[in-house]
């Protein structure tokens, strides 16, 4: 039975949208850029013939990436429409605060082993990094990408050499990136064993309670001090769709891991 | 139902922008005319007649003018300083070189055939330095020469391409090496600077999420 509203609502439909479509066009660009890069190598060109080959590889980079830069200006419009100048500080907001470099410190100190684990709110660091990593990634890379995508263009405002630049800060981002995403987002959010096999917080929309309670217990608390948190749980969905969700994940994971790994594996055989 | 309508909203706003973005058509400065020694785009001029310097023959010196990435000014070559072998101003680079019309361009030149449109495009170099006599890059008559190696040789592949746009620096050094700090510091400085960035991030956030990993591992539930 489920009728237990054993979950806590943590992210609107909306938001969850936004995610889908980042780790769809990730996904597309991670692989077509790689395609392109290690083109070389029989990895490259496997991966290449997916999108139809090298030039068409990039096509799909270059449209995938107008997408993204599109839906990122849309999500900056959505919080700006979401904005609520009274709580854009607190522990509702997901802006960095003080506290977060503490929890940070003590958090380490609980991994070894000398201290109490710290009392999360709603967010906790590590989270607040990822929102923020693809802030700062989406514009590195996304002005790189949109000088080489339009180059006759961008040169109109920049000297030619400029073009050199931006390939490889763009190259170098895109691997800080995957490599963040495949390795450390992706163990957070799936291999610990707080939240094994998957935290499907992204995609149900909510969090087990017994798992934030444990995790973030100072968030339940407030909730409880505010009144709030009545409202704020909610049923499991059905199993069908948690089916959907765990498939879909697991998915991801498996490119993502496939892509690095292959990525690694192929490393020397490059030519730049 | 307004939930839904919410989110179908903004797909349809995202399609529609990004296919905005793309319908937008890409400008072009094809054949942008680099005509002068002193002011290089004078692409809105009709065309007096009047040739400059180079397009007609060099002839002689003002000492104070100069052309960028051709000559520099104030100090003119005198005559003698002309008859100096000025490698990147000959006629033809290779005059006098010894074996030379037995050999490939990459026995003498492997530096430059580590490059993008070598490795990647599969371009030879005569696609681009044009046939013989290969003349260096900043002769005067060079299709190479910066004035109009735009027009003359990046816009047969590139439609469009201006002379900015010809500044791309095709024989592309290895950013992280150390003489790339002196041929193009920025590219030496992006390159590692994004380098830091990343390996700051692992430094902090592997070990980090290794502990991690381990700790819940062993935590009694
Ligand atoms: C025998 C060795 C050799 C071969 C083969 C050779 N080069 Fe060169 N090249 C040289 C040398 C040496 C110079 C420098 C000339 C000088 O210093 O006066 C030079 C100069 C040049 C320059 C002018 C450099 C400048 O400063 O602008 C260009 C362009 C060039 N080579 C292109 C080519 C191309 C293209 C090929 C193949 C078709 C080729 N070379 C084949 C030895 C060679
Ligand atoms: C896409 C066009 C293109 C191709 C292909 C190309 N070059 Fe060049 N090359 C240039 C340009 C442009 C310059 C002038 C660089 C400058 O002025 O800074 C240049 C400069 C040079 C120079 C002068 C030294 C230097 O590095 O600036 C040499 C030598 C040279 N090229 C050799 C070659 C050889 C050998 C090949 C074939 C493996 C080749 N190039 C292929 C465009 C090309
Ligand atoms: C013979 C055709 C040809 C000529 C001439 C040529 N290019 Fe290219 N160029 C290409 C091709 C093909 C590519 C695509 C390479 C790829 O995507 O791997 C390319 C790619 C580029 C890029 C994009 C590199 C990147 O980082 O993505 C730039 C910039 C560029 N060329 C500049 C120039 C300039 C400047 C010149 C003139 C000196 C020039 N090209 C001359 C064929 C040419």
């Amino acid at each position: 039975m489920m009728t237990n509203k054993n979950r806590i609502k943590r992210f609107t439909p909306v938001q969850r949208l936004f995610h889908v479509l980042l780790m769809l066009s990730f996904m597309v660009l991670g692989a077509s850029g790689l395609s392109r890069l290690y083109i070389n190598t029989g990895w490259g060109k496997w991966l290449a013939g997916l999108f139809g080959g090298y030039e068409s590889a990039l096509l799909v980079h270059t449209y995938t990436g107008i997408f993204l830069i599109t839906g990122f200006f849309v999500h900056i419009l959505y919080l700006m429409a979401k904005i609520n100048p009274k709580t854009i500080i607190g522990p509702d907001s997901l802006l960095p605060r003080g506290e977060d470099i503490k929890q940070f410190f003590s958090h380490i100190g609980w991994f070894l082993g000398f201290r109490e684990s710290p009392r999360f709110d709603r967010w906790g660091y590590w989270e607040k990094f990822d929102y923020w990593a693809v802030f700062w990634g989406m514009v590195i890379i996304g002005i790189t990408g949109l000088i080489m995508a339009y180059p006759l263009v961008a040169t109109r405002y920049m000297p030619g050499w400029g073009l050199n630049v931006a390939l490889w800060v763009h190259r170098i981002e895109a691997f800080l990136a995957m490599a963040h995403v495949f390795i450390i987002h992706f163990f957070i959010a799936h291999l610990r064993r707080h939240n094994f096999p998957m935290d499907r917080a992204m995609f149900e929309g909510s969090t087990d309670l017994e798992a934030v309670r444990s995790e973030k217990p100072a968030w339940i608390d407030r909730l409880k001090k505010q009144g709030d948190y009545e409202n704020l749980l909610v049923r499991e969905s059905q199993p069908q769709q948690k089916a959907i969700f765990f498939v879909f994940g697991y998915i991801m994971v498996a490119i993502g891991l496939f892509l690095i790994a292959g990525a690694l594996v192929n490393w020397q055989r490059v030519i730049w | 139902m307004k939930r839904r309508n919410n989110t179908f909203t903004l797909i349809i706003s995202i399609l529609l922008l990004s296919g905005g973005f793309l319908l937008f058509p890409a400008k072009r400065f094809a054949q942008e005319e680099a005509a002068s020694k002193i002011m290089r785009y004078k692409q809105y001029e009709v065309s007096t007649g009047y040739y400059e310097e180079y397009e007609a023959k060099p002839g002689k010196q003002l000492p104070f003018v100069e052309i960028p990435g051709v000559r520099h000014g104030l100090f003119p070559y005198s005559p003698a300083a002309a008859s100096v072998r000025n490698p990147s101003r000959l006629a033809d680079a290779h005059q006098g070189i010894r074996f030379y019309d037995r050999r490939r361009c990459e026995d003498c030149h492997i530096e430059q055939t580590k490059n993008i449109h070598i490795t990647r495009a599969n371009l030879t170099c005569r696609q681009c330095h044009g046939g013989e006599p290969i003349a260096s890059s900043e002769h005067y008559f060079s299709p190479m020469n910066p004035i109009r190696r735009h027009a003359y040789v990046c816009s047969k592949c590139h439609e469009g391409a201006s002379a900015s746009y010809a500044g791309y620096v095709i024989h592309a050094p290895n950013p992280f090496s150390a003489s790339t700090l002196k041929s193009f510091p920025v590219l030496f400085y992006a390159a590692w600077i994004m380098v830091a960035i990343a390996v700051l991030t692992f430094v902090v956030f592997l070990p980090h999420t290794i502990l991690w990993g381990l700790r819940e591992l062993l935590l009694k539930k």
